[in-house]
């Protein structure tokens, strides 16, 4: 009888231990799978988002997965013929001359795409704008111009951005432009017209906060590979604290005129903690007055010349 | 004339009604800008005062004091009454769009809103003007002019002879407004093209003020933290509580003297120092009091008193997209290359 | 008007000029033509909400049959919106009369100092259908 009780509490035992020590549910740990964390809250209960957050990723250069390229804007690469090695060699890709100067400061560097999946769903006539605007990059991206970047290429442009949550409205303030959101945490009426930045209402899910934005114009690119959209964009996303130091942000497109489905991008948002972190200025309109009107006046201030 | 003058009279009778019943009180010279005694200061979640909100300057007193004014700091009770009257009537006109009518009917040049051909329609929001006994938004010298220099008096005059005249030969000779740049910091508090909305949001160790035009934001800490030294268009701001004032010390502009600005007392320059006190009267009212020094400009500092309106919570700020549409610049220039073809 | 109520009209106007441009910008005589005005007929195809001015793009048919793609200068938007005026209030193919003057340079742009609605109403002014109170002139 004792040697059936020992055995039997010896394997009761063993199995607890190993219950323990080799979780059945055995995964590879995956972005996100920590432990779930719950943030600190504001005086007024909420989750507590305020801070300044940046993006560290090539999501601007291009959303989708790719290799390092030469410049933004490129010639076309010549058609190849004959066997390898067989006949005399033909360069791949070669930086436009208007930023060849630039060197390998212009190049792109690779990136891995913060698109779902990998595969943006356009439709025929859209895949095929897309890639006329990526040929046309210099002429059409209104990154170019210090136009407002929209959503959420705002989210992830080579700045950063405050959160800060006041009663009722959370502003979300961009260095890029100074573009800055309002998210309506009260009920609000529809937006009067049609926007660069669209028209936020926000809500919490747990300790998400989910923005809904609608209302956009059709200006706006996703990244400066030519990815748009049209006026009838909807952007749904959602910030959820993952640690002291980091958001996870998620974002859903939808827009019927221009994709077969909806689909969806997201990254990790890094705190700035640096001691006395301050959003600075950019504010890039003068810097491109030039560029835009130079040669439009009786006057280039370029050159003190007299434009043709 | 005597038909325009029974229509006027109906339409403000109308007007009158209709705002009566959109607002339930008429704004007075007496109630405007009194703290109401039964009110007391809220406060955010942890306590700070709150000045959260939509604002607006509503008031019809003049940024300097007129000259029929001179040596009066106050208007009596009889002559504020007087020019509420004037500004009912004149909101009612607007309103009505009577002074689109009577502008379109005029030539250019006789036109009593020079070089912006539209009807005020456009701007107000249909409620008259506040008037108050201040003589001048200007206190501080007491004459309530600003003390220029002679080099930026005779710059504010020059500013006010080319403004909408030009020449325009390049994108620097607009001034930075009409570049879409900004109109500064100075006036940000009580002017704007489409009447000067401000939302200002609380959050804690901050106070953010959303101008509406032109993207301008500022972002105030409010935590102890040193001035930054990077130089910006629109300074670097340090804020702190005294009591219930929030009084913010802005320094480090970069100067943008050499460019044209529609007003020269809003220009920065590397030796421009503002110092504001936000102090919320009522539910609806604050005191906007600003300091400006800046050797550059004036010769020694000014002080203007702004009584400053709460907009209703549904009040909301809309985005400005200038630069996005800059066509008044594309016209401008065109403009300008006509002028000198003419000249040739 | 009587003189007295003339004085006090241009005392407030004095006092109204003297607090700044209340609406900086945009100097009209450096883009349109006084010696050029123009009155067009056309359906509106697109509206920038582009400030401090809209810019309404309007389709103008000629005698001779051709359409002509017309800019015209309206007045800034976010005071609209204010008013109750939205995207909704000028939908895409409303007929407008458009009173105003030409761009300087000659081009098919303009300034829109008056706009009604093809039927005689007043664009922007205070009648029903903007969302601004009934000013008496409705029919």
């Amino acid at each position: 009888m004792r040697t059936w009780i020992a055995v039997v509490g010896a394997a009761i035992m063993t199995g607890f231990a190993a219950w323990m020590l080799f979780p059945t549910s055995a995964r590879p740990q995956a972005e996100g799978d920590a432990a779930p964390y719950t943030a600190p809250r504001t005086a007024d209960g909420k989750p507590d988002l305020n801070g300044i957050w940046q993006a560290v990723n090539t999501a601007n250069y291009d959303i989708q997965a790719h290799p390092a390229r030469p410049a933004l804007a490129l010639l076309p690469a010549p058609p190849r013929s004959g066997s390898p090695g067989n006949t005399r060699a033909t360069p791949v890709e070669l930086a436009s001359p208007a930023v060849r100067p630039f060197g390998a400061v212009g190049g792109v560097p690779a990136g891995e795409g913060v698109v779902e999946g990998g595969e943006i769903p356009y439709q025929p006539w859209a895949a095929a704008k897309k890639k006329e605007n990526a040929e046309h990059w210099l002429e059409r991206d209104p990154e170019i111009k210090c136009f407002m970047p929209g959503v959420p290429r705002a989210t992830y442009l080579p700045y950063p951005f405050q959160i800060l949550q006041g009663a009722n409205k959370i502003v979300f303030a961009y260095e890029f432009a100074g573009a800055s959101r309002t998210i309506h945490m009260d009920p609000v009426g529809d937006s009067p017209a049609p926007t660069w930045m669209g028209w936020s209402r926000g809500r919490w899910d747990g300790d998400t906060l989910v923005v809904e934005v609608t209302d956009f114009n059709e200006e706006t690119w996703f990244d400066r590979a030519g990815n748009f959209h049209s006026e009838e964009l909807k952007v749904t996303e959602r910030y959820t604290p993952a640690s002291p130091h980091h958001l996870l942000y998620e974002a859903t497109i939808e827009d019927p005129k221009v994709f077969t489905r909806p689909w969806k991008l997201s990254m990790p948002l890094y705190r700035r903690f640096e001691r006395g972190k301050q959003l600075l200025e950019y504010k890039c309109v003068e810097f491109v007055e030039e560029l835009m009107y130079g040669h439009l006046g009786v006057v280039d201030p370029a050159t003190g010349q007299r434009n043709k | 004339m005597n038909d325009r003058y029974k229509a006027g009279t109906l339409l403000l009778a109308g007007a009158i009604g209709v705002l009566v019943a959109t607002y339930g009180s008429l704004p007075t010279s007496t109630n405007a800008q009194q703290a109401d005694a039964a009110w007391t200061q809220t406060r955010t979640a942890w306590g700070d005062p709150d000045l959260q909100g939509v604002w607006r300057y509503e008031g019809a007193i003049p940024l300097e004091r007129p000259a029929r004014f001179a040596g009066r700091e106050s208007l009596t009770d009889e002559e504020v009454a007087q020019i509420q009257k004037v500004e009912e009537e004149q909101a009612a006109q607007r309103l009505a769009g009577a002074e689109g009518a009577a502008v379109a009917r005029r030539s250019v040049g006789e036109s009593p809103i020079r070089g912006n051909e539209y009807n005020s329609f456009w701007q107000d929001h249909g409620r008259p003007r506040q008037v108050s006994k201040q003589t001048s938004l200007v206190v501080d010298p007491r004459d309530g002019r600003i003390p220029y220099t002679p080099d930026a008096k005779k710059a504010n005059e020059r500013a006010s002879a080319r403004y909408g005249v030009g020449p325009y030969e390049s994108f620097l000779d607009p001034d930075t407004g009409e570049r879409c740049l900004t109109d500064g910091v100075t006036a940000l508090m009580w002017q704007g093209p489409n009447g000067g909305h401000n939302r200002i949001v609380q959050s804690p160790g901050f106070v953010t003020i959303l101008h509406e035009e032109y993207l301008d934001r500022r972002i105030i800490p409010v935590d102890g933290r040193a001035h930054g030294s990077i130089r910006q268009w629109l300074g670097n701001a340090v804020g702190k509580w005294e009591g219930d004032s929030f009084v913010v010390d802005t320094t480090n502009f970069i100067d943008r003297t050499n460019y044209e600005w529609a007003a020269i007392f809003t220009r920065p320059s590397e030796t421009l120092h503002l110092v504001e006190r936000f102090k919320r009267t009522s539910a609806n009212s604050m005191e906007y009091r600003i300091t400006v020094e800046d050797p550059a400009t004036f010769v020694k500092p000014w002080t203007a008193v702004i009584p400053i309106t709460r907009l209703g919570d549904d009040t909301q700020i809309y985005e400005y997209a200038c630069h996005e549409g800059n066509y008044a610049m594309t016209n401008l220039l065109a403009g300008g290359r006509v002028d000198a073809a003419k000249k040739r | 008007m009587s003189t007295k109520f003339a004085t006090l009209l241009l005392g407030v106007l004095g006092l109204a000029s003297s607090a700044g441009p209340a609406v900086a910008h945009h100097a009209f005589a450096a883009e349109f033509d006084a010696t050029k005005p123009i009155k067009l007929k056309g359906t509106v195809a697109k509206m920038e909400w582009i400030n401090p001015h809209t810019w309404l793009h309007l389709d103008v048919k000629r005698p001779d049959g051709k359409t002509e793609r017309w800019m015209i200068e309206g007045g800034p938007p976010n005071a609209l919106y204010r008013r109750g005026f939205t995207k909704n209030s000028l939908p895409i193919g409303s007929e407008l009369v458009v009173e105003g003057f030409r761009a300087k340079d000659g081009s098919l742009k303009g300034n829109g100092r008056e706009l009604t609605f093809a039927d005689g109403r007043r664009l922007f002014v205070g009648s029903s259908g903007t969302g601004a109170p009934r000013d008496g002139k409705d029919r």
